[in-house]
């Protein structure tokens, strides 16, 4: 865990960006609302540096990139939850190189990705940073400010939910 | 000792020690249900982290930025040398080879110059003589 907070936004954004990007996306089940994700959160990392008192640096950074999300389906309340559509959004993904390639890549994980979204929000946030993000039972217990049994028991029955909404 | 429950998935993320660790252990050789939790919790964990890893939509963060921008770089310097080494290579074709002139030719086409025009000197080129140095 990385203790000094990292100089500038740019580097947080730089060494995280892909990190919390998958995380909003696994999150959001979309791209778009993952980008939009990702820059609220470098945005108020930006804004939030200043006060950054030495600690925890990742321990702060999920907390941001959580209370980001939650802030986001709070304000919208329309999709936060809205299960990837049967036809992926082809006009999006054509917009990048290699359309083709990542079109396949996220069929693979559809069924899962799906599943994971009709998580109620605190156990998908708990499996997400555990199986996604790769965080520890301490770190996440820190960036949601829940005990670690609290995070223990979120991680253990969402699975057991994922488990029973893959095979219906 | 009840159902190991949620004991299974902090096992499988190696958050499980001491005392917790072992009365799983003897739980799971005594009980069949838990056994086969562990084996479903186990493969839908894998399952999850087997998802592809999103990259990151260009001009997201910073590093989506530089990092196309170093390889667009890398490309258009080395397409850059490739041209450069062409024209080289054609103007070493087309352009004639370089001719030594002798001072006599020198001079005997300063002789025909100045024949023209007297204004136009030195009529004669005067070449130092070489100092032999001793060696």
């Amino acid at each position: 865990m990385t203790e000094s907070a990292p100089l500038t936004w740019e580097e947080v954004a730089r060494v995280y960006g892909r990190k919390i990007y998958n995380f909003a996306y696994r999150l959001t089940g979309n791209p778009n609302d993952a980008s939009d994700l990702v820059q609220e959160v470098l945005l108020r990392v930006r804004k939030g540096l200043d006060q950054y008192q030495p600690g925890s640096f990742e321990g702060w950074l999920w907390r941001i990139t959580r209370n980001a999300f939650l802030d986001g389906v709070r304000k919208e309340n329309r999709r936060p939850t809205s299960p990837l559509p049967d036809e992926i959004d082809r006009w999006s993904l054509a917009q990048s190189p290699g359309a083709d390639v990542e079109y396949a890549r996220i069929g693979l994980g559809d069924d899962i990705q799906k599943a994971l979204l009709k998580l109620p929000v605190e156990f998908r946030e708990a499996v997400v940073m555990c199986d996604v993000v790769g965080l520890s039972y301490d770190e996440i217990a820190a960036a949601v400010a829940v005990p670690v049994g609290t995070v223990r028991s979120r991680i253990h029955r969402g699975r057991r939910m994922l488990r029973e909404s893959l095979s219906s | 000792m009840r159902h190991s429950g949620e004991l299974i998935s902090a096992y499988l993320d190696g958050e499980l020690g001491g005392e917790e660790l072992r009365d799983l252990f003897q739980h799971l050789g005594e009980c069949g249900r838990c056994t086969d939790e562990l084996m479903q919790i186990q493969e839908v964990r894998g399952a999850i982290r087997s998802l592809p890893v999103m990259e990151v939509p260009p001009g997201l963060v910073p590093v989506a930025d530089v990092v196309p921008l170093h390889r667009n770089r890398g490309f258009w310097a080395s397409a850059a040398a490739a041209v450069v080494i062409v024209v080289i290579a054609i103007a070493a074709l087309v352009t004639p080879p370089a001719t030594t002139i002798s001072a006599d030719d020198l001079n005997s086409r300063f002789a025909a110059r100045v024949s023209l025009d007297p204004a136009f000197g030195p009529a004669k080129v005067i070449l130092p003589d070489l100092i032999e140095v001793p060696e």
